[in-house]
Order: structure tokens, then C-alpha cells, then sequence
């Protein structure tokens, strides 16, 4: 395996998501969609020819704590990230998605789907934060118990991430002259019966390009870190440290997997510190990132391509020149990107 | 003032309508993973100034035995809205209609994803409300069993109009939805800006005596099976003489039954085609479809060249078993022969012949008043959409009967329906 000397020592750089909140449109936009869509996809194409490993689009029906009299990008995100998906070919879209909001077979189609549209880049993200106005909405206004809401978020990524592999990746033969078009043997029911679901399944969208879309999980407290061990692939923290990284890499491998499986990303919100002092962000994340506490970072900015440009034109060439982010996307799918698939091309 | 002209919708089906159209040299196997293919599709159909394509959809699979699923290609494919959120912003004009269950869905979560959909394509989506009557759907939904037909409408009734109030935008003075009902509670209005075209379009298929209740209460279009003319005319009369009594006027809803053409430059060519793909169906795929339209689960048990045997009712698609019934006993049909029959279209209306031929029967149930348009139901994917494109579209614009552009940029300006206060 090649190492580069500068990285820090196992051969990885370091992860870079930018995060896209529902916060409200910029004065300057006009009120109608179109307007919105291309200042969105501007941004995301922006983000993926600096080779971002992939936008988070976050989601919220409606956002705790906010005003409904106020106008927010007008777009679910899911809906959103089939569009983006479409005017971009490499970077990663990662959409937020409550639990509460959906039913776990409908929400495992919806991102199976955008994962095929996608070809292999689309990833979840699970929140485990139990928002009482969501409930809301959607016919609990008793909402849950902070227990039972994990055991039910529990419940219900474990039903997703199993519907998700209930196609075997040469399931489909499209066989037009012998008359079949997949293997019976490689296609299997989860039925699963549990504590709030019960699902039969199959799915009936494809296997996903990149096996299964990628697992982010958010809004985690000390509880939730088993699950997180168990099921995600890229956690995001406000405050990750050395030791919580090594507990959860140590559950991980008590879990048989390995302490590679998971990425934690560190939320970061640099903005206007920015383009007066790059090499003092730069810095901050170089430490953060050789003291193994983090696998990344996840940029926490408002839709405006002012802030994306600092940080891609002031900020990232400097962590680039520190040989601390790969300079382009070597595969295509975002799993890859994020290293979480054996090591292809070494 | 805009011509009295039909309404088109390209209706969007796997590999195909026709089930053995995978098995066809001329479709496209991969469809079902192919979003290529779809952008393709919906781009062929926008050239041809179709009013709008429409996705079907169901929350499981469609068959349950592995077997007979494993010869057919409906086991696998988009999710629609997702599907329809990425055509939308890779087309300018077309209406961008899909499925999605009241039963299995909650109004907030659904108001918002159509909504979404709307401001992504500029205010050209639809949305078909459909209760859902599958066993095979109802089991991936902690349910063991489907519910009550009457149920079900109740639960579809309070959804509509759940939805309907989160796309009109609160009140003024408002604080929020406040909807307490007896299926859903919604505290909030939704946090997105009014839908380009005041609400995306309300689509409608149920053809049962509820189903056509809730059509004429709420929906704008309404999508249906008629094989005859006099089928036809009679389901257009009695759903439009519905409308009085919900205050609205019989231009406010759009019937568009489906057709499913095989068409070719001459009538022989056309019989070919169509004898070709019936050539495709293996018998236990033809049977075991008949059996999901009439919602029994043994119907292999009886001897495939006799009749139909008597049948109870059922929780199922009432209007869909009843249509079946009436067709074997009319046309005096084998087990076979009808798996055939509704294996090829699935009941709706079965077209094989020219151009001008095609253009003369539709002709005729649009100026009959039997229909407002159709749902154009291709065999196979892409090249029978391609064909009705190329060879029917100019034939329906010559004779004044289609647009020959898009008047408006919206799906209801399309439609000529009226834009919500």
C-alpha cells in the first residue's frame, strides 16, 4: 500500500462534508423554484469539483423551533437530493429523514431508489433526536419516551438496512429467452416481527450500486452509541474526542466489525473566520485529525457560494499543499469516497 | 379560447404494460435500473406534447409467489417519487404524476413530498391517491390483513383532505394545521411556500361507488379501465353527474381511461406485434395475474380450459374483479384465454391496428363524451411509446384533436383546470 508522508500514518486522508440547513433563502433569490434549484445545484456543483466527499441535506417537517412564517429552501430533502442527483456525477448527497416522519419500508425504497438514480452515491441520514413538533405532525402529538423512541429508531434502521440487502447483488439475470428475470434463491423476505413493526418484504427496488446507501447518523447521546456501533457508517459530533472514538471503534469490533466501519465527522462551523485566516482553520482541522479523534469534518454552512468559495478556495488548497485531503475522486460510488469498502485500485 | 383538444398521459410501467414486454427483443430489460432510460422516456413523451406522464406504484411486491414473480420484471424498479423528482428537473413541460398509498403513508409527510416535487418541476406534479388493496403490501405495514374496503376510503377521505388544507396554506391568522381526526393529527401548516401551480394535481383510479364519491369530491383527474364504449360513457356520465352535489362544475375533472395500443403502419404488422408478445406469457404468469385481479389465491386449481369458476366477493379491487367476471361470461372465455386477455392490458382498453384506426376510436369516445382523453398504456418500453409518438400524435394533430404545443408551462394550464383559491 502507498503512503503518502504527509497523512497520519494509516494511509487515510481526511473525510470533508459540507452541510446545507434549512435555513432561509438569501434576500437576493426570488421567491419562485426555479431560482432556488439552480442556486442549489450551483452550490453542490461547486462542492463536487472541489472533490467534497459529499453534501448533507438536512430536513425537518418543520424544523424545531422555527418560524413557519418564514419562507426556508423549498425542498424536501430527499425529493431534493433525486434532483441534485441528476446535474452531479461524483459527489456524495446525503439526505436527512426522520423516523418519525416514515414508515421503515417506504423509507428504504425511497433511498434504494435515489441510491440506483444516484449510481451509488446516495447516503441517509438518521437523526436520533426524537423532535416532539415532528410527532406532531404525524399523528403522535404524545410523541415517545426518549427509551422507546431508541429502541424504536433501533428497530427501525435494522428493518432498513435489512431490506436493503434483501436482493443478493446478481439477483437480477434479465435471462429475455429462458424467461427469467432474476434468481429466486437470491431474493429474501426479511419478515421481520418486532416490537413496532412488523415487514415482510422484498423491497421492490434493486440491490443498491454501492451495496447498501451509506448510514449517517446525528443528534447521538451516550445511549445511542451501541446502535451506532451496530448499524452506521459515518457519525457526525459537535464534540468528538480521542477516547469516544476509540469506545466506539472498541463496540464496533464487539460487534464484528471492523474499527474501520465507521467514520466520525466532526461538525464544524468556520464560516466568516474564513477568508481572514485559512491557515488558522487549517490548522484546527489538521489537529483535530492527527490526534485520530475525528476521520473528518462536516462544514456547517448557510446555501450561500460565497461561503462554499472561502472554504474551497482559501481553505482547502492549504490542507491539499499538508497532503491532508486526496486531491480528486478515485471511484465513483460514495461508500468509496468515504473509504468504506476493501480498498480498490491497490 | 383554447380548442376542445384531448388530454394525453404517457403511462409508465417497468419494462413495459404487456407482461411478457421484457421477454421482448425490442424492449428495454434494464428499465428497472435505468434512470437514463426514464429521463429518455419522459423526454420522448414531453417532444410529443403529452399532457403528462404517470407512474404507477405499489409499497411491496406484486406477486407473491418468488416463482411466478421471478418470470416477470415488476419485482423490481423506482420508487416514483423519488423517480419523478429527478425527471423533473430534466424536462420543462410535462406533468410529472405518480401513485402513493393513504393507507400506508401519513398526509404530512406525502403534502410535503408532492409539494416539493412541485417546486422542483416548476409546478407540473400530481399526485394519484390510491387506497391500496394488496395483501402483499398490507404485510409490509405491520398489518395482518388488508382493511375494510369502507375503511380504507374512510382513512382516504380524512387523508385528502388533510393534504388538500397543508398544500392551501393555513388560514390567515392561522397557527398552524390543528387537524385532530379520527385517522391523523397534524399540528403544523407546511413549511415550504405555496405550490407553483396552487396545489399539485389530484389524481384519482377508484372506480367502485365510494371510490367514485371520493373522485368527485376531491379529484381533478380521474384515470380508469373501460374496455367498451358504452362502458365508457356510461362511468363519464355517472362520475360527472357526481360533481353538483360537491358544488363543482363537470369541466373540473378530467376522466382519461386508459388505452393500450399496438399499432403499426398497417393492421397485419400491428396483429403481428401483438401476437408475438402473447407468445411470451407463460401460463402460470397469465393465471396467477388473473388470480391477483380477482383477489382469490387458488384459482390453479381449476382446470385451466374450463371457465371461470363462481366467486365470492372481496375486500380487494371490487370494480377490477367485477370487470373481470363480466368479460368471461360475455365473451364466454377459458381460464386461459382470459389470463391472456388481461396479462396483455390488465383489463383496459386493447387496441391493435393503424394509425388512422387507432386515431377513429379515439376519436370516437372523446367526441362521444365518453372520455376527456387517455392514459396511453405502451406494450413495451421504449419503442411502442416511441411508435404512438412517431405515428398516432401527428395523425390526433392533423385532425385537430391534440395540441401541437404546450399551451402553459403548468400541469393544470395543460389540463385546463382551474387554479386553486
Amino acid at each position: 500500500m502507498m503512503r503518502s508522508s504527509n497523512d497520519r500514518g494509516n494511509g487515510t486522508t481526511m473525510k470533508l462534508a459540507v452541510s446545507l440547513p434549512p435555513v432561509e433563502a438569501p434576500s437576493d433569490v426570488q421567491a419562485s423554484a426555479d431560482p432556488d434549484f439552480a442556486l442549489l445545484a450551483r452550490f453542490v456543483q461547486k462542492a463536487e469539483a472541489a472533490g467534497l466527499d459529499m453534501v448533507l441535506l438536512a430536513d425537518s417537517a418543520p424544523a424545531a423551533g422555527s418560524d413557519t412564517s418564514k419562507r426556508h429552501v423549498p425542498f424536501e430533502a430527499t425529493t431534493l437530493l433525486a434532483a441534485l442527483a441528476t446535474v452531479t456525477s461524483r459527489i456524495g448527497l446525503v439526505a436527512a429523514a426522520s423516523t418519525l416522519a416514515h414508515q421503515p419500508y417506504n423509507l428504504a425504497r425511497r433511498f434504494a431508489s435515489l441510491d440506483i438514480i444516484s449510481h451509488g452515491r446516495a447516503g441517509w441520514n438518521a437523526t436520533m433526536v426524537a423532535d416532539p413538533r415532528e410527532a406532531a405532525n404525524f399523528s403522535r402529538p404524545e410523541g415517545f419516551s426518549p427509551d422507546d423512541f431508541r429502541r424504536r429508531a433501533e428497530e427501525f434502521i435494522g428493518i432498513v438496512q435489512g431490506l436493503w440487502k434483501g436482493w443478493d447483488a446478481d439477483a437480477l439475470l434479465f435471462d429475455q429467452h429462458g424467461g427469467r428475470f432474476f434468481d429466486p434463491e437470491k431474493m429474501h423476505l426479511l419478515d421481520h416481527k418486532g416490537e413496532f413493526f412488523s415487514v415482510r418484504g422484498p423491497l421492490n427496488v434493486a440491490r443498491s450500486p454501492q451495496d447498501t446507501p451509506v448510514l449517517v447518523m446525528s443528534g447521538l447521546s451516550e445511549p445511542d452509541m451501541d446502535i451506532v456501533a451496530r448499524t452506521a457508517d459515518v457519525i457526525l459530533l459537535d464534540e468528538p474526542s480521542v477516547a469516544g472514538a476509540n469506545d466506539l471503534k472498541r463496540r464496533a469490533i464487539a460487534f464484528g466489525r471492523s474499527p474501520g466501519a465507521i467514520k466520525v465527522l466532526m461538525n464544524v462551523a468556520p464560516d466568516a473566520e474564513m477568508a481572514a485566516r485559512p491557515d488558522v482553520i487549517a490548522d484546527r482541522l489538521e489537529e483535530s485529525f492527527r490526534s485520530k479523534s475525528c476521520d473528518g469534518f462536516n462544514i456547517l454552512m448557510p446555501p450561500l457560494e460565497s461561503v462554499l468559495d472561502d472554504f474551497v478556495d482559501l481553505v482547502l488548497p492549504e490542507l491539499r499543499r499538508r497532503g491532508l485531503v486526496r486531491s480528486d475522486y478515485r471511484n465513483a460510488t460514495l461508500r468509496s469516497h468515504l473509504g468504506l469498502v476493501e480498498e480498490e485500485g491497490q | 379560447m383554447t380548442a376542445h383538444q384531448m388530454k394525453l398521459g404517457a403511462f409508465l410501467w417497468a419494462t413495459g404494460h404487456h407482461i411478457a414486454a421484457w421477454r421482448h427483443p425490442q424492449a428495454h430489460v434494464t428499465a428497472g435500473v435505468d434512470i437514463d432510460h426514464y429521463i429518455q422516456l419522459a423526454r420522448t413523451a414531453e417532444a410529443a406534447k403529452f399532457d403528462m406522464i404517470f407512474c404507477e406504484d405499489a409499497a411491496g411486491a406484486r406477486e407473491a409467489n418468488v416463482n411466478i414473480a421471478s418470470q416477470t420484471s415488476r419485482s423490481i424498479g423506482f420508487e416514483p417519487i423519488s423517480l419523478l423528482a429527478a425527471l423533473a428537473v430534466q424536462t420543462s413541460h410535462i406533468g410529472l404524476v405518480s401513485t402513493a398509498s393513504t393507507s400506508y403513508n401519513e398526509p404530512y409527510g406525502l403534502a410535503r413530498a408532492f409539494a416539493s416535487l412541485d417546486h422542483l418541476s416548476g409546478g407540473r406534479a400530481g399526485w394519484n391517491l390510491v387506497t391500496s388493496a394488496s395483501h402483499i403490501e398490507a404485510a409490509n405495514f405491520g398489518a395482518t390483513g388488508l382493511r375494510p374496503h369502507a375503511d380504507r376510503y374512510e382513512r382516504a377521505r380524512e387523508f385528502a383532505a388533510v393534504v388538500t388544507a397543508l398544500w392551501h396554506g393555513k388560514p390567515d391568522g392561522a397557527s398552524g394545521l390543528g387537524h385532530d381526526g379520527r385517522s391523523f393529527s397534524v399540528r403544523d401548516a407546511l413549511e415550504l411556500p405555496r405550490s407553483p401551480q396552487g396545489a399539485p394535481v389530484m389524481v384519482q383510479a377508484g372506480a367502485s361507488d365510494v371510490g367514485r364519491d371520493l373522485a368527485a369530491r376531491t379529484a381533478d383527474v380521474v384515470f380508469t379501465a373501460a374496455q367498451t364504449f358504452e362502458e365508457a360513457k356510461a362511468f363519464y356520465d355517472d362520475l360527472k353527474g357526481r360533481l353538483a352535489a360537491y358544488g363543482r362544475e363537470p369541466d373540473d375533472i378530467k376522466i382519461m381511461p386508459g388505452v393500450a395500443p399496438v399499432v403499426a403502419e398497417t393492421e397485419s404488422e400491428a396483429r403481428e406485434k401483438y401476437e408475438e408478445l402473447q407468445e411470451l406469457i407463460p401460463d402460470d404468469v397469465g393465471v396467477a395475474l388473473l388470480s391477483s385481479y380477482l383477489s382469490i389465491s387458488d384459482l390453479w386449481r381449476y382446470p385451466i380450459d374450463g371457465p371461470l369458476p363462481e366467486l365470492p366477493a372481496s375486500e380487494g379491487m371490487q370494480s377490477r374483479q367485477a370487470l373481470v367476471i363480466e368479460q368471461s361470461r360475455r365473451d364466454n372465455l377459458s381460464i386461459r384465454q382470459l389470463a391472456r386477455h388481461f396479462a396483455g392490458a390488465r383489463g383496459h382498453w386493447r387496441m391493435v391496428g393503424t394509425p388512422a384506426q387507432m386515431a377513429d376510436e379515439l376519436e370516437a369516445r372523446f367526441e362521444g363524451g365518453a372520455a376527456d382523453g387517455f392514459n396511453v398504456m405502451p406494450s413495451y418500453f421504449p419503442g411502442e411509446l416511441d411508435t404512438f409518438a412517431a405515428l398516432v400524435v401527428p395523425e390526433l394533430q392533423r385532425r385537430g384533436l391534440f395540441r401541437k404545443d404546450y399551451e402553459g408551462r403548468t400541469l393544470r394550464e395543460h389540463l385546463g383546470l382551474k387554479r386553486p383559491v
